[in-house]
């Protein structure tokens, strides 16, 4: 296996050398866009962004901001990857394929927990306790993410698995009840990243002998991870693949029409970009849409509530932008798919790249509206001198950075 | 350990069912070392749902697979030295040359380099590759992917050789000088598993077939039958 794990981190470097070795605008541009959005919210929100760490609930909080992207991205990175088959067949041991992308997962938990002190940076904060607090966060949300995962993995394969009563609970779907295991997976290291966060900063005193005595307790949980996905991944790898089956669209739900509501007033052909590209995100990210109503819902609710607050204030526009950033990832990823692919079809109809891109803000501008207006509505009513424009405003300035991008990233 | 002996590919009471009904039904056949076997079927019959059983790909409900003598599915690493399999759609990394990519299939694969580089180099040359060692992966044509793809399977000289639609796309000189090459392979003892809707190569070539049906009916055409189906190649079911 180490002979394996050595050539797969090899091939990872030349991979991850690829944009440099031979760059390419939309690469950079699908890189770059999403970073350099995150880095400029995070800095302008400053203090409304930044938990109280003082406060248990406050380090809790951060726990979970910190873990929650390293739980809900184990399983694409985990289980995923486009290789997976590839490396199967080529006689790669499941546990050198494990191994790296327990890697992959852990850079990007170094990523989210430097994104997660930029507030504090911004704000000119002392960075000892929330670099603690994020680092021992992510951390064990990492291990506890590979343990979770793979002990899901080996149980969904398991002959004798029997789903309990929570996952019956999903009786509505036989599948999802046999995918059970995998379903609840990543709320374990969301719940160990927050209880570490709370742990870790309980007293300064002791801070780095608790942050290593956490760290050192969840690290004999990698090599039981490994050894359980080795043992798992011949059946359940296959498994992995056949559950991201999607059933056809139902009758009436996300239907290709050319030309509806607001639509009407683009040129044609970019009308029909838009009703294309409105159609492949709901079936292909339906994600960005559902993320839509919950986040609205609940930002309307709190303004409403308490919308003189500066801190809710802070905390509905993280979590808007958070979402429009999940839709403009979105949509790049759209252009993605296009690449060396799908592009020849607009090539061969005639459409000019103005169209695409004008049908492409269009469909972005519409995935964020959804949250946009009701968000806009209620900030105007619920918030001393308003300003609520400005969320279109920003809405529109996101769709066309994010509709630049992925046009940038299907290429010519 | 894959066993000297054993046959390249022994499937017994193979079933598969998805969503949509069933795709393979109690489905039995053996690859003999040296012959070639054709997988046929109309679209959506369950060819790639067989060849995906038989390379670990897809999870069987029921059913043995053996791929000389080991199950896929328990020893993963023995099964892959036995097959080279070349899908439908082949998989290449689009950010590494053609050479790099073939390199890194040989080491993965445990070759000795230098071993492998004078077979890496014969291939090449066999399918008009060579002169495109440092073309980037995802620059190559549809065509030029797949015969990488027919020489990173070549490459380890497998005892089963799984070909998915592989002779789609190549062109005619490329697609003679490989069925020489495999006929070179099954007189070294390799067997062939082929999916084609080529019905006249696959009924000049191949000496047995498996016809797949929708509803995961199947027919095993042997002997009398397969001169029978030789002789008017369709895709329907035989009659007895």
């Amino acid at each position: 296996m180490p002979s394996h794990l050595s050539l797969l981190l090899r091939l990872e470097a030349r991979r991850l050398a690829d944009p440099f070795r031979h760059p390419r605008l939309g690469t950079w541009l699908a890189v770059l866009l999403p970073a350099v959005l995150v880095l400029v919210g995070l800095w302008l929100a400053g203090e409304q962004a930044r938990p109280d760490l003082a406060s248990g609930d406050g380090r809790i909080l951060f726990g979970f901001l910190v873990s929650a992207p390293v739980a809900l991205q184990a399983y694409p990175l985990l289980f995923r990857p486009a290789d997976d088959a590839f490396l199967r067949r080529l006689g790669v041991p499941g546990g050198a394929s494990f191994l790296l992308r327990a890697l992959r997962l852990l850079a990007l938990a170094l990523g989210v927990i430097a994104v997660a002190l930029i507030p504090f940076v911004a704000t000119g904060s002392p960075l000892g306790l929330p670099l603690a607090v994020a680092s021992v966060a992510g951390l064990v949300s990492w291990a506890v993410a590979l343990w979770a995962h793979a002990r899901a993995a080996d149980t969904t394969v398991n002959p004798n698995y029997r789903p309990g009563l929570l996952a019956m609970t999903m009786a509505l779907d036989r599948e999802l009840v046999d995918a059970a295991p995998l379903v609840f997976a990543p709320i374990w290291p969301v719940v160990a990243g927050g209880m570490a966060a709370l742990l870790a900063g309980i007293s300064a005193g002791t801070l780095p002998l608790r942050v290593a005595a956490m760290i050192v307790l969840v690290t004999p949980l990698i090599p039981l991870a490994v050894r359980r996905f080795a043992r798992a991944t011949p059946r359940f790898s296959p498994h992995a693949g056949e559950l991201a089956y999607a059933p056809p669209p139902g009758a009436g739900e996300s239907e290709l029409v050319i030309g509806r509501g607001w639509a009407r007033v683009l040129p044609r052909r970019a009308g029909v970009v838009r009703a294309r590209d409105a159609v492949v995100v709901d079936r292909r990210f339906r994600w960005a849409g559902r993320a839509v109503w919950p986040v609205a819902i609940f930002s309307v609710l709190a303004l409403v509530r308490a919308g003189d607050d500066p801190e809710v204030r802070g905390w509905v526009t993280a979590a808007c932008a958070l979402l429009l950033l999940a839709q403009a990832a979105a949509v790049i990823a759209l252009g993605r798919l296009e690449r060396g692919r799908l592009r020849w079809i607009d090539r061969a109809l005639g459409l000019r790249m103005m169209d695409r891109l004008v049908g492409r803000w269009a469909t972005a501008f519409g995935l964020a509206l959804g949250v946009a207006i009701p968000v806009a509505l209620a900030w105007a009513a619920n918030v001393p001198a308003p300003s609520a424009w400005w969320w279109l405003v920003g809405a529109a300035a996101v769709a066309a950075l994010a509709s630049g991008a992925s046009v940038a990233a299907a290429g010519r | 350990m894959t066993n000297a002996e054993a046959l390249p590919l022994e499937v017994r009471e193979l079933t598969k069912a998805y969503r949509r009904g069933t795709v393979l039904h109690h489905v039995s056949f053996a690859v003999r070392a040296g012959e070639a076997v054709a997988l046929l079927g109309s679209n959506g019959a369950g060819k790639s749902t067989l060849l995906g059983c038989v390379t670990g790909d897809r999870l069987p409900d029921r059913g043995e697979i053996r791929l000389c003598g080991v199950d896929p599915f328990s020893d993963p690493a023995g099964a892959a030295g036995c097959i080279g399999f070349v899908p439908e759609q082949p998989f290449l990394y689009g950010e590494l040359t053609l050479r790099e990519m073939l390199e890194f299939v040989a080491e993965a694969r445990g070759l000795d380099a230098a071993a492998a580089r004078p077979e890496t180099e014969r291939l090449l040359t066999l399918l008009g590759l060579a002169g495109a060692e440092a073309t980037l992966c995802r620059e190559l044509s549809q065509g030029m992917g797949r015969k990488t793809a027919l020489i990173a399977a070549l490459l380890h000289r497998p005892r089963l050789i799984l070909l998915d639609e592989a002779l789609n796309g190549l062109d005619r000189p490329s697609a003679e000088r490989l069925v020489a090459e495999l006929d070179a392979r099954r007189a070294a003892g390799a067997a062939v598993l082929l999916s084609s809707h080529d019905l006249d190569f696959v009924a000049g070539w191949c000496g047995r077939g498996v016809l797949l049906a929708p509803g995961g009916h199947w027919y095993l055409l042997d002997g009398e039958a397969w001169e029978r189906w030789r002789r008017a190649p369709s895709l329907r079911p035989p009659e007895y």
